[in-house]
């Protein structure tokens, strides 16, 4: 099986999970929960276990998709490998971060 | 699966899984005699909180609903009351005593209290012989019911421990179980997948008035909850949005239809899945559950949160390695191996349903031997 270190909910979402700690320059590969699609991204940050990584370029004002669902906005564009949290992501319904 | 259970068949056919001899403070003033009892006699565990005195109206109510509701709960056999005054202390004693357990009640005011602990401790006497010489019953497991809140949460929730807790929860429910969820203001950013979940009309129209309700309580205060929801810990657990641990959140409660919308410590009609109108706040939550006679909690956490509760075992499953490791005394379930797709959802579940039971069965959960009693009341509006 091929060690995966992220996780994504549902296919088309704009995030997946690292399922471990990830370091920059790192190429990873990923899954989605159920099914069978994988990702081979390049990481560009420093992502600890938990946090989102981007699987896509993603414009300002852009929505986050996760679950399959919204669950958020893009504060700034955030390019494919990057963290994707509360420095650059919003929520739509309560205020949300700088 | 194992689907019998050895368990405390109460008066009033209700089932429960462990055997408490509740002192139950009607006020503050009266946490000292409560507490004094349980120093005294073995076997009797007291409930000390902060309120009942000059509460009214709905959040009165709520109190008296509380109180009853966990002295009514499966798990206690029986129930001292102690108040400063008669009548509050009464209105609980007898809405205990309807399950047909028994139920004293004593009051401090025109006694003193060193009187009253000699009073109470002489009852608490009778009533832990009662108590430890009641023999367990073989019943099925869908007999009990059982409640579900995540708590410090992070995105390892939403990926693995809330959805074995979903699987388990489609299983027990099929076996004709009951379940109780709520978390209102966690469901923000998902409560248009909960509402279509109902299977009645009425009670996905409850549901939406409850929910609204709070979020104009919250527009009411011209603040928004960042920073509150999601916590300092959710974020640091990777959670950027509400919306985001909403949908994480109701992945407990699985593919599941819900048979009914109830406020505030209201006791479910039929079996099922509920859901309950409560805060996010872990033991304000589980207080309530516990109040509408919920016997096991279910508790999924990523960054770890630590709550018990009095009457009911809190068991703990988390699917964060770093947690499961540097927490391990409060983890009764690790399904971290599922982030690393070890094993399938429904071993994870099964296993589940083995822990359920061993802890139905009498063995103590994490937060049982760590002797968290969080009981934690929910108030609506400020005291009088």
């Amino acid at each position: 099986m091929a060690e995966y270190k992220f996780l994504v909910h549902k296919e088309g979402d704009s995030v997946g999970v690292a399922s471990d700690d990830l370091k920059p320059g790192e190429k990873i590969k990923g899954r989605v929960l159920e099914g069978n699609k994988e990702y081979e991204i390049t990481v560009l940050d420093e992502i600890v276990l938990g946090h989102k990584i981007s699987l896509k370029d993603i414009e300002k004002d852009e929505e986050i998709i996760e679950y399959g669902e919204k669950t958020g906005i893009a504060t700034k564009t955030i390019k494919i490998g990057e963290e994707v949290h509360v420095h650059n992501i919003k929520s739509r319904r309560w205020g949300g971060s700088k | 699966m194992k689907d019998k259970i050895l368990a405390y068949k109460r008066e009033n056919g209700k089932v429960g899984v462990r055997n408490h001899v509740l002192i139950i403070p009607v006020d503050d003033i009266s946490n000292s005699a409560a507490l004094a009892v349980e120093n005294i006699i073995q076997g009797t565990l007291a409930i000390p909180h902060h309120y009942g005195r000059l509460q009214f109206g709905k959040d009165l109510d709520l109190f008296f609903k509380t109180m009853i509701g966990t002295g009514s709960n499966p798990n206690v056999a029986a129930a001292i009351v102690v108040g400063i005054e008669p009548n509050w202390t009464n209105k609980i004693a007898e809405g205990i005593a309807q399950t047909g357990k028994p139920v004293e009640a004593f009051y401090i005011e025109k006694n003193g209290e060193l009187k009253t602990i000699e009073k109470m401790s002489r009852s608490a006497l009778k009533l832990v012989q009662y108590a430890t010489s009641l023999k367990k019953e073989w019943v099925d497991f869908s007999e009990i019911t059982i409640s579900l809140k995540c708590g410090e949460s992070d995105t390892t929730s939403g990926l693995a421990s809330n959805r074995v807790v979903g699987r388990f929860v489609e299983n027990f429910l099929q076996n004709n179980g009951t379940i109780l969820f709520g978390e209102t203001t966690e469901l923000t950013g998902a409560e248009h997948i909960i509402a279509e979940r109902f299977k009645k009309k009425e009670d996905k129209e409850k549901f939406m008035r409850i929910f609204n309700e709070y979020q104009e309580l919250i527009e009411s205060q011209e603040v928004d909850l960042l920073g509150s929801q999601p916590t300092q810990g959710n974020i640091e657990g990777g959670l950027s949005t509400i919306e985001e641990k909403a949908l994480g959140n109701i992945q407990k409660i699985g593919k599941a239809q819900i048979d009914s919308a109830l406020d505030y410590g209201e006791v479910p009609v039929g079996k099922g899945l509920h859901f309950m109108n409560t805060s996010s706040a872990a033991a304000e939550a589980v207080t309530l559950f516990a109040a509408a006679g919920a016997v096991i909690h279910l508790f999924p956490t990523g960054q770890g949160n630590i709550i018990g509760n009095p009457v009911i075992p809190v068991l703990k499953i988390t699917a964060n390695p770093k947690t499961a490791k540097n927490m391990a005394e409060h983890i009764d379930l690790d399904v971290s191996g599922l982030l690393k797709l070890e094993g399938s959802l429904n071993d994870h579940a099964d296993n589940l349903w083995g822990k359920i039971i061993e802890t139905a069965d009498g063995k103590f959960v994490m937060a049982e031997m760590l002797k968290h009693r969080e009981f934690v009341l929910t108030k609506l509006y400020p005291s009088a």
